[in-house]
């Protein structure tokens, strides 16, 4: 039974919209909203790129770095989004040596970039620096989401130069049944859109991952802010996550008329099809140890999609890190602070 | 070469207060209309008439604000604020890429493109429709089971989670999948290569 009387609706109403107009006042003086907390420095630039180290807050340094490899499709500070919610920063305390990939933003130059040079030419020269850097002849490497596809690719094509790989919320099989990403773009003419684009706006992306779920994230997520707008910590924390989804890089064209059509409409990885620069990637060349975590309930990268590799890597030490929350909770929530970051590094230091 | 925060090298992104202030409306336009239900339900109580006839009548009045058949105006534009959250993002989305009616008038392929997304928008109105049956349906099972809804916010909650579980039904299947190309595809098709992002 509906209990709600015109009166009570009314008295909501009237103390919702004086919350609203106290808040709107709020938000005008807030300021810039910082995100990606841990100091770092950078270490080597090509073209748009940046890598970074971040600084160690560990007395003993493991002396193998660990590069991470984020997507293309967002920026990386969600790694680091705040003091306390920050997987880099558990790394470091667990004593692990962090290196990041900062892809930048692609502007129009940039659309004739392919897969074959964010592999063969960024990501192996990342690699290489720090080989040299560390007096090393393998690193360790960390992709996530889109990345961990991007390293997947790699470490096939260069294992000597990898001494163990996380792969972290990483499709692998993009063709298993729940995976919506891949329903929504099976249709779509990818060349009509590259071709007429060049570089595929960020902001069309953005459409797409919020039309898995617009009436949540672009209604009700609004209208329970007004709850916590008079918290000026919680409206902050509100605004980092906001900045980080709407900050979403133009994609270099070619890269992604490559990533869409292989990878998401053909599923070229797990058929060993996918050919970045003239080589073939055949996943059974993933011989060092492996550590693939998923999260049970992400709906942008399903558990079936990335567990996959379980079946298709060559690697004599394959192991799962299952963690209870979704694609986001996996780097921002308390309980990934507690599991995640520790749990890698306890992986990587016993190798 | 140090640097501590991402404030530097990232576009500036303020936080989108009109957007905010859109969706406050939105919900202010479902607390009037849920205000008015309220009322109209109640006064209906009172003269004796049956609870579960009254709600089958008032959600067929909204059904038809929302498909657009029948239905007074006011009912049929403060529904419709709600329910076409997944067409404003769309037509959003098109509009920051700067991509309207192409210059010059209307062209096929713009009219195409239309004829498209009125498909896009039936499928949504059927989409927010069955979430409209769902609705009913959750609140004759509370009510079955003694539970009332004692706030606003409560009842669209239910409201957003019965719209989400539809909308997510009907995402997933192959009419969607397809018609969600062919929205792309026919917008693209506005345009000629390589001159909408020089």
């Amino acid at each position: 039974m509906i209990g709600l009387t015109p009166e009570r609706i009314a008295e909501e109403l009237r103390g919702y919209s004086a919350r609203l107009s106290e808040g709107v006042q709020t938000l005008g003086r807030i300021g810039e909203i910082e995100a990606g907390v841990s100091a770092r420095d950078a270490v080597h630039r090509e073209d748009k790129l940046t890598l970074y180290r971040y600084r160690p807050r560990a007395e003993t340094l493991h002396p193998v770095p660990l590069l991470i490899v984020y997507a293309l499709v967002n920026r990386p500070y969600m790694m680091d989004i705040q003091e306390d919610r920050s997987m880099i920063r558990g790394l470091l305390e667990a004593g692990v040596d962090v290196y990041l990939i900062d892809w930048g933003y692609p502007s129009a130059d940039d659309r004739r970039l392919t897969l074959g040079d964010y592999v063969h030419r960024y990501i192996d020269h990342c690699v290489d620096h720090l080989r040299e850097r560390c007096q090393q002849d393998s690193i360790n490497v960390l992709g996530v989401c889109q990345g961990g596809a991007l390293s997947l690719c790699y470490s096939s094509l260069y294992p000597a130069k990898i001494r163990n790989l996380v792969t972290m919320v990483t499709p692998v099989d993009f063709h298993t049944p729940d995976n919506v990403l891949t329903h929504l773009i099976r249709h779509v003419d990818v060349d009509l859109m590259v071709d007429t684009f060049g570089n595929v706006p960020g902001a069309m992306l953005n459409f797409a991952f919020l039309s898995l779920s617009p009436f949540r994230l672009a209604g009700q997520k609004y209208v329970d802010l007004i709850d916590v707008i008079d918290d000026l910590g919680a409206l902050k924390n509100f605004l980092r996550m906001e900045k980080w989804i709407n900050d979403s890089p133009d994609q270099a064209g070619e890269a992604f008329r490559q990533f869409a059509k292989d990878f998401f409409q053909q599923n070229k990885l797990v058929k060993g099809e996918v050919v970045i620069g003239d080589r073939r990637v055949d996943l059974r060349e993933l011989t060092m140890p492996i550590l693939n975590v998923y999260a049970t309930q992400d709906h942008l990268v399903p558990p079936p999609a990335s567990k996959a590799l379980a079946g298709l890597n060559g690697s004599r030490d394959y192991s799962e890190l299952s963690f209870q929350g979704g694609h986001i909770g996996i780097y921002v929530s308390g309980r990934a602070q507690r599991e995640v970051p520790p749990a890698i590094a306890a992986w990587l230091l016993a190798r | 070469m140090s640097e501590q925060t991402e404030t530097s090298s990232a576009p500036p992104n303020p936080f989108d207060t009109e957007f905010l202030i859109k969706q406050a409306r939105s919900y202010l336009a479902f607390g009037e209309q849920m205000s008015a239900f309220s009322s109209q339900l109640h006064g209906q109580l009172q003269d004796g008439e049956d609870w579960g006839a009254m709600l089958r009548q008032n959600f067929d009045r909204f059904k038809a604000a929302t498909l657009g058949s029948v239905g007074d105006a006011s009912t049929a534009a403060e529904h419709g604020q709600l329910w076409t959250q997944m067409l404003d993002l769309w037509r959003q989305s098109i509009s920051t890429l700067g991509l309207g009616a192409p210059p010059g008038g209307e062209t096929d392929a713009w009219r195409g493109y239309m004829q498209v997304q009125n498909q896009y928008l039936d499928l949504l109105r059927q989409s927010a429709s069955a979430a409209l049956d769902l609705l009913e349906q959750r609140l004759r099972d509370r009510a079955a089971t003694g539970k009332s809804i004692d706030s606003l916010r409560e009842l669209y909650n239910l409201w957003v989670d019965c719209n989400e579980k539809t909308y997510g039904q009907m995402l997933r299947g192959a009419a969607y999948g397809e018609l969600n190309g062919r929205l792309f595809n026919s917008l693209l098709h506005c345009y000629p290569k390589g001159e909408t992002r020089p």
